[in-house]
């Protein structure tokens, strides 16, 4: 079997998976299809997607980022202190936001690539110290977010919710340039085989680099938009984000070997495990039991991808 | 009984006369406004069954836990079985965006109202909007919000530390015949307001006494954390002449019997262990708490809200409270069930206390 033959059946799961769980929740929603029940659901699904996204640019140079919540909260929370007022200061707090979080995840590319220090111990360890400062920066939650640019980024155009036409956007914007541009190839390589890599000419360093920092980038963005849903700062969102994210990106069926995947399968594993959570509203499924069953759906996930590594006669196929 | 009614409203027909926003609500020997209520809220009526919700935050201790089987018990009572079209309860974890979301589903299916423990105080302004557009009735209770455009119930914490307090102060004037020695106290987590409104309200009477002094110890609201943190305060500063607890009384009269520490008078929670201890010790003092009933409580303010009457923005139930001399095994307290069930499950003056058999009838779980 080729590489895109798989690549191309696993697409083709993780939509049909999403497609069925989608149709379950609105079969099971009192409303059943509406813009307000869509928006709803695509709102919380952007949330993870961009969070899985963050995640996904640290794992394909074969990394892993314990520090997106900590990021998350730690630009969330500078949100809520810059992110109001005329439109000339929302804007430059916005950009101090994103540049914010750019610098956390630099800082952790730092670590890793010049401390040589694992990305787990390297991004726990930072992780600590975003969250620390998140907590010091607002100890309870609170602030203000402008609630105009919030309500517009929440809502929906025409019935379309505006999340989604962000996601969309944001999509594009990442996967072409990831294929098509010496960077997006170089984060490949590097996560595809680090020597090889290195071997061509690649600038390794560069590539983990900018990785770590665009992971910071979506940490941001994804802080951004749960100011806008939330119209507050709170140094506690991290934690959920964090492993959310992991999952995600696995549901996704992106390796955490590295090297390998795009962004919209991590997107639509975002939007699966969100569906399944929405499921539990109306289908009478305990919420202690929550965390079991996206445990369960993980399991699942990783037991789909090493079939795919058990059937294969060469295990060099598994990393095209 | 009628007199008091008839007292309430001459009171209230005073009011209303002369001045403007103290309105005549509904009940208000149960829906005490607060001290800093201004405001009065009503809603149009609707006539029922309804559709109501319980968005619970985090559920991992006893306390939620027995919120969650109140708020069942309270939807299996005939009386607002017969009002209810459908009664769901979810936990969303600690995530603000979540319960949002969860609110957000709630409004869309129109229900009529929804209660919640909220996860943030801030975060839910957007979400008022949206459920006032639909006309759902959204009623916070326990961590509420900083809004007054909702009506919000809670008990005043202040008070329930200070209840404790003089419970102690007379307990110690009646056996000394004079107010003075050291007292421990044991206060709650520290770093949110319940904890820190509770030692005001306890220091408020306290300090009125010169000689008391006060040892201060941090029990976070856990038995077993109060267990440890009074047998170092008994061995190193002991013996005291009184004890207040904020929660986990349990640990702190068990610290006391394991160091032969006189049995002195307490201001406790109402735990179903600490209650037993109290009654066999023959221990002075009072137990009065915060009591998980409050989400049976949010339901009914959420009804009470769809019939048409009229609340105050922010309401204060009496506290739920007993003199320790005055409990009564089998009704105050219940040898037979768990240590960890709370005994205080209704309001006094509001609807009808939950039996054991009412709230254990009833899992944790949603449905």
């Amino acid at each position: 079997m080729t590489g895109m033959d798989r690549r191309r059946r696993r697409l083709l799961l993780v939509v049909v998976a999403l497609v069925v769980l989608f149709a379950a929740f609105i079969l099971t929603h009192p409303r059943g299809f509406s813009v307000y029940v869509v928006t709803i659901w695509a709102n919380q699904g952007v949330l993870l997607a961009l969070a899985a996204i963050a995640q996904f640019f640290v794992v394909i140079v074969r990394g892993i980022d314990l520090s997106i919540g900590s990021i998350i909260a730690l630009t969330n929370v500078a949100a809520s202190y810059l992110v109001f007022g005329t439109p000339g200061e929302i804007a430059f707090g916005i950009v101090v936001v994103l540049a914010l979080g750019v610098l956390c995840g630099f800082l952790n590319g730092l670590v890793v690539v010049f401390g040589r220090v694992e990305p787990i111990v390297a991004t726990l360890a930072t992780g600590a110290i975003y969250g620390g400062i998140a907590l010091l920066w607002r100890p309870i939650p609170g602030g203000e977010i402008d609630d105009t640019l919030g309500d517009l980024l929440t809502y929906d155009v025409n019935g379309v919710p505006t999340s989604l036409i962000v996601l969309v956007v944001v999509l594009v914007a990442i996967s072409i340039p990831l294929r098509r541009t010496r960077i997006g190839l170089s984060m490949l390589a590097v996560g595809s085989s680090e020597q090889s890599a290195f071997l061509t000419g690649i600038q390794v360093r560069v590539a983990k680099l900018v990785a770590y920092s665009l992971a910071g980038l979506f940490g941001a963005l994804t802080a951004l938009y749960i100011a806008f849903v939330t119209l507050t700062g709170d140094p506690a969102i991290g934690p959920a984000y964090t492993l959310n994210s992991i999952a995600a990106v696995v549901l996704g069926g992106v390796p955490l070997t590295g090297g390998v995947g795009a962004p919209l399968l991590a997107v639509l594993g975002a939007l699966i495990l969100k569906t399944i959570s929405s499921l539990m509203f109306f289908t009478g499924i305990p919420p202690l039991a929550q965390s079991f069953f996206e445990g369960l759906v993980l399991a699942v996930a990783i037991g789909i991808g090493a079939i795919d590594a058990l059937r294969s006669r060469s295990k060099l196929k598994v990393y095209e | 009984m009628k007199n008091l009614a008839k007292l309430a409203l001459a009171a209230g027909a005073v009011l209303f006369a002369t001045s403007a926003f103290a309105e005549d609500t509904f009940n208000p020997t149960c829906f005490v406004p607060a001290g800093s209520s201004k405001k009065v809220i009503s809603y149009p009526k609707k006539d029922p069954p309804y559709k109501i919700a319980f968005v619970n935050g985090y559920a991992g201790n006893d306390w939620r836990t027995t919120a969650i089987q109140s708020a069942k018990a309270w939807a299996a009572r005939p009386e607002n079985k017969d009002k209810l079209a459908e009664f769901k309860v979810v936990s969303v974890g600690n995530d603000s965006a979540a319960q949002i979301a969860a609110i957000d589903n709630f409004i869309a299916a129109g229900y009529d109202g929804i209660s919640i423990i909220a996860v943030n105080p801030s975060a839910f302004d957007a979400v008022i909007k949206r459920a006032e557009r639909a006309g759902t009735v959204l009623v916070p209770f326990d961590n509420v919000l900083d809004t007054d455009k909702i009506v919000q119930i809670n008990e005043d914490q202040h008070q329930l530390g200070a209840i404790k307090a003089e419970a102690v102060v007379d307990a110690i004037q009646k056996a000394k015949g004079k107010v003075e020695g050291k007292i421990l106290e044991v206060s709650g987590l520290p770093g949110n307001s319940v904890d820190r409104d509770n030692h005001e309200g306890m220091r408020s009477v306290l300090d009125k006494y010169p000689g008391l002094s006060v040892v201060q110890v941090v029990g976070n609201w856990d038995a077993g954390t109060v267990q440890k943190v009074t047998a170092d305060a008994i061995a190193t500063q002991g013996p005291f002449d009184g004890v207040l607890v904020q929660e986990g009384t349990i640990g702190a009269i068990n610290a006391m019997l394991n160091a032969s520490h006189p049995m002195v008078p307490i201001g406790g929670d109402a735990g179903n262990g600490a209650r037993m201890l109290i009654s066999e010790h023959k221990i002075p003092g009072i137990t009065a708490a915060q009591a998980p009933a409050l989400s049976a409580m949010a339901l009914t303010t959420i009804v009470t809200l769809l019939e048409g009457n009229k609340l105050p923005q922010t309401v204060f139930f009496p506290i739920p409270q007993k003199k320790n001399e005055e409990l009564v095994s089998g009704t105050d307290f219940y040898p037979d069930l768990p240590k960890s069930y709370y005994t205080l499950t209704g309001f006094p003056g509001c609807d009808k206390p939950f039996t054991p058999d009412e709230l254990l009838g009833q899992t944790a779980e949603n449905n």
